[in-house]
């Protein structure tokens, strides 16, 4: 489904030359869960941004369905309705309700009707457990109850992927759990996903592959039994040692 | 442990200094010998104007009746015809039966009228009206263009307001005026309002520009990340946010451009300041009429700032 050929993107800062995301070549199958883990500075999340063009990146190849992301023909808002994406700092429209930041795509993107989208909104509220809090503003949500929204926002656009960048490190440890059962349940679904996440119990239960970072190489590509059991690479024995 | 106390021995002290200050100022004046004729300022707000109602031919007063403190003359001539006229029982100059000549008075009416203070009053919100929705048009336009990825957009915004912060605005009215004026063939109230508009919407877009700029990278990612359009995102995810923290600035603009409105006078616009210029010159009272016109200025302000400080809060529900 997704398909990664020999990405590169490099960040030139004041002549200091930095391959966040060196030479990196996957592919996700649909109904895959993608775990990718790494030191911070290894390019993980970057690589995730590449995915949907939020990182603009200098060469290699992008495609979803086949349809590729850096060819000039490719209406980059038409390709970003087919990929959801939940941040780390969740980045909710603060100026809109819990409903309306659901709704605002819908309208503007998928173009349908109040009564239809609203439905639609309602119904994934209720399926991450906050449909009490629509008419709330995000400020008056906690940052668990926030992330879960954001997953329901992105989930409106019915997504044929969805990538999650570091979705719980903002978060107070008590809302951690929360947040990693909605991502469990859509992966039960069928969902396609990619995660960043540092969360290792995560990974080893949810995932049918996880990608090993480094400075912006993919060391390791393998299931999570064999990662975390036997994992091939120094760097990447070295990663588990420390964070397990 | 806070111990809460008292504000209001503060805001009496407040008074006091308010009341010093204005009794300092009484002094002065009562020593260059300044006599306060407040009595003379009410005219130049409305005044009770007269009309004189004068008789159309030679003829005869043939019927004349009294309602209330009105009077309903009808006057006929040789040829019969007949000319109504109403005028002020108590201005009334003739009576059953008086012939009267062609052009005399038969009584005047009164009405009240706006005086030369009132009507520079409507001159300047007009035109800060005008002017401030022009400026705030080419400010949000120009405050985009300076954020374009487009170099010349960027260029061409960049060197519009560079120009008009860096000169006076006294000056822009002038070749506004004088120059572009002349050479366009342009009307004294266009030239003003041009000047004034495009002095405002170099500094609203700079106001726009860096209220964009506040707002966190996170929300335009998030928009775009939902397939929205750049233009999309803008209008409806982050000049929203950008418009509610750009607020105050924004009210400081247009009360700064109401004021500024009265440097248009020098173009012979009869604007506030003007009308109370030439209304000096006919009633001896400048300290009374720039105190008056001082406080105009004030009552267009003061409903403004607070209109903002309530817009303000409305928005600010979300935080």
């Amino acid at each position: 489904m997704i398909e990664v050929r020999d990405l590169v993107k490099v960040f030139d800062t004041r002549g200091q030359v930095v391959r966040a995301v060196d030479n990196v070549s996957t592919a996700v199958a649909k109904g895959e869960v993608l775990v990718v883990i790494g030191p911070s500075g290894s390019g993980k999340s970057t690589f995730l941004r590449c995915l949907n063009g939020l990182e603009e990146f200098d060469s290699g190849s992008v495609s979803i369905d086949g349809l590729q992301l850096a060819d000039p023909k490719t209406d980059v808002n038409a390709y970003r309705r087919e990929v959801g994406m939940v941040f780390q700092h969740f980045n909710l429209f603060p100026h809109m309700t819990v409903l309306e930041n659901l709704c605002l795509a819908q309208k503007v993107v998928r173009k349908r009707g109040k009564k239809e989208r609203e439905a639609k909104a309602l119904a994934l509220l209720e399926k991450v457990g906050i449909a009490q809090k629509a008419n709330e503003y995000p400020s008056r949500l906690s940052g668990g109850q926030q992330q879960r929204v954001a997953i329901a926002r992105a989930l409106a656009m019915e997504p044929k992927v969805m990538l999650f960048d570091e979705p719980t490190s903002a978060l107070d440890p008590e809302m951690v759990g929360e947040v990693l059962d909605v991502m469990k349940t859509l992966a039960v679904e069928g969902m396609t996903m990619v995660c960043v996440t540092h969360e290792m119990g995560f990974a080893r239960e949810v995932a049918d592959r996880v990608l090993f970072f480094d400075h912006g190489k993919l060391l390791e590509d393998a299931s999570p039994a064999e990662f975390f059991d036997a994992p091939k690479d120094p760097r990447a024995q070295a990663f588990l040692r420390q964070v397990l | 442990m806070k111990q809460k106390k008292a504000q209001w021995p503060w805001h009496v002290l407040t008074v006091l200094v308010l009341i010093g200050l204005a009794g300092a100022l009484y002094y002065a004046t009562s020593l260059m010998s300044y006599e306060w004729r407040w009595n003379r300022v009410p005219q130049y707000f409305a005044y009770h104007a007269e009309e004189s109602q004068r008789a159309a031919d030679i003829s005869t007063v043939s019927e004349l009746v009294r309602k209330g403190d009105k009077a309903e003359v009808t006057l006929r001539n040789d040829a019969g015809d007949e000319q109504h006229l109403t005028v002020d029982d108590n201005s009334l100059q003739v009576a059953q039966g008086d012939d009267v000549a062609e052009g005399d008075v038969i009584g005047v009416t009164r009405h009240w009228a706006a005086g030369p203070l009132m009507w520079g009053l409507w001159t300047t919100l007009w035109l800060s009206v005008v002017s401030g929705v022009l400026g705030l048009l080419i400010g949000l336009a120009t405050g985009l263009c300076r954020l374009s990825n487009n170099p010349t957009l960027r260029d061409l915004s960049t060197i519009y307001v560079e120009l008009v912060r860096g000169t006076p605005l006294l000056v822009q009215i002038f070749i506004f005026y004088f120059f572009i004026g002349t050479v366009m063939n342009l009307s004294r109230e266009f030239a003003g309002i041009a000047a004034l508009s495009l002095f405002t919407g170099a500094y609203v877009a700079e106001i726009i520009r860096s209220g964009v700029q506040s707002i966190a990278r996170g929300q335009n990612e998030a928009a775009r990340s939902l397939g929205l359009s750049a233009g999309q995102s803008m209008r409806h995810v982050v000049l929203p946010q950008a418009f509610k923290r750009v607020l105050p600035p924004l009210a400081g603009q247009f009360i700064s451009l109401v004021k500024d409105t009265s440097l248009v006078s020098v173009i012979a616009i009869t604007e506030l300041l003007k009308s109370g210029r030439e209304v000096i010159t006919t009633s001896f009272s400048p300290f009374e009429i720039l105190f008056c016109v001082a406080g105009l200025y004030l009552l267009i302000n003061l409903p403004l700032s607070k209109i903002a400080s309530r817009l303000e809060r409305r928005l600010a529900q979300s935080d």
